[in-house]
């Protein structure tokens, strides 16, 4: 349930990086295999959080990145949508990650004070 | 009209930042920092009242207690003579770097050259923050089966070291310690492994041995 806190890291981070008078419609965030960290759990803290905050506009898109690794036995590199610790291609336990810690804030599509009907 | 700003920034920027902070703070004050995680009930306090009882004999001492609730944990620490600060997080499932910043202006840094942080029993939540320490240890129990490291990898992934506690349950348990330990590696192969008991004693002087090698290795660095 630490999802509740890193959403409320996320929108002060949102806060700090709106332009004036803009408001956040749609906040995209990047999430590694290796993190543990749950979109869903993100998502249901973040429409709590979202009232008081940046608003019910505020909408967000939460994607884990695929986990990225190379076989340090074979050489072979390799994708994967869920956490692996063994090379698909020779069984060895030699994969070094290329990523999986990400937990990170992409970009966000900012609407400015006027167009607050789109 | 809409735009997209482009932000590129980790989530837990800040607490990364004040994490950095709290290092700096205590290679100021000469500290070594050892945190300590594992699942509720795994041992950490008992394996921190037998270490502490060895490390003391060649360090000055020290520990941050984080918990939910009560100051319990800080109390029987405080009751070898060894200073306690207690965190509690009211509800927080884990240390963050602030709570810990927070902490800090009551060690008595004059008196304390190894300073631990128990962080609130919980294998998942913790693994995200960095506190700033130096040394991270996870303790598993045998109680709590073989897989603990597939199961919580980020938190075995980060970790430096591994205490399987309570071995003196060992006859009473179907547990397969080459197994539990092939686990571990499989998700961390730099993963150092201890077995040890706070009943009795088993394996603890070799843990707090390798505390102090590694704290060695630092401090000279």
């Amino acid at each position: 349930m630490h999802e509740a806190s890193i959403v409320e890291s996320l929108v002060d981070l949102v806060q700090q990086n709106l332009p004036a008078g803009g408001r956040a419609r749609r906040i995209e965030v990047k999430i590694g295999l290796l993190t543990g960290v749950s979109p869903d759990a993100m998502r249901f803290y973040f429409e709590i959080m979202r009232e008081d905050t940046l608003g019910a506009q505020a909408e967000l898109d939460v994607s884990i990145e695929p986990l990225r690794a190379e076989c340090g036995n074979c050489g072979m590199a390799h994708s994967f949508e869920e956490a692996a610790w063994l090379c698909p291609s020779c069984g060895a336990q030699a994969l070094s990650f290329r990523n999986g810690d990400e937990l990170q804030l992409c970009n966000i599509e900012v609407l400015d004070g006027e167009s607050s009907n789109d | 009209m809409a735009k997209v700003v482009t932000i590129e920034q980790r989530i837990l920027k800040k607490n990364t930042e004040v994490a950095a902070e709290n290092r700096r703070h205590f290679e100021e004050q000469g500290a070594y920092v050892v945190s300590l995680a594992s699942s509720p009930g795994s041992g950490k306090t008992s394996l921190l009242e037998v270490a502490l009882t060895e490390l003391r004999k060649e360090v000055a001492v020290g520990v941050i207690e984080g918990d939910v609730q009560t100051d319990n944990d800080a109390r029987r620490i405080e009751a070898l003579g060894i200073p306690a600060v207690q965190v509690v997080t009211n509800g927080t499932c884990h240390l963050d770097a602030q709570m810990v910043q927070g902490a800090l202006e009551h060690v008595p840094f004059d008196k304390v050259e190894l300073l631990f942080i128990e962080n609130v029993g919980n294998l998942v939540c913790p693994a995200s923050y960095d506190l700033g320490e130096h040394l991270r240890i996870v303790v598993a129990s045998v109680t709590e089966g073989e897989d603990k490291p597939l199961k919580y990898p980020a938190m075995f992934r980060r970790s430096h070291a591994l205490v399987l506690n309570k071995i003196d349950l060992l006859p009473y348990l179907r547990y397969d310690m080459a197994a539990a330990r092939a686990m571990a590696l499989r998700v961390n192969s730099n993963l150092e492994i201890f077995e040890t008991s706070c009943l009795t004693g088993q394996g603890v002087l070799e843990f707090c041995q390798w505390v102090l090698t590694q704290m060695a290795k630092t401090t000279a660095a």
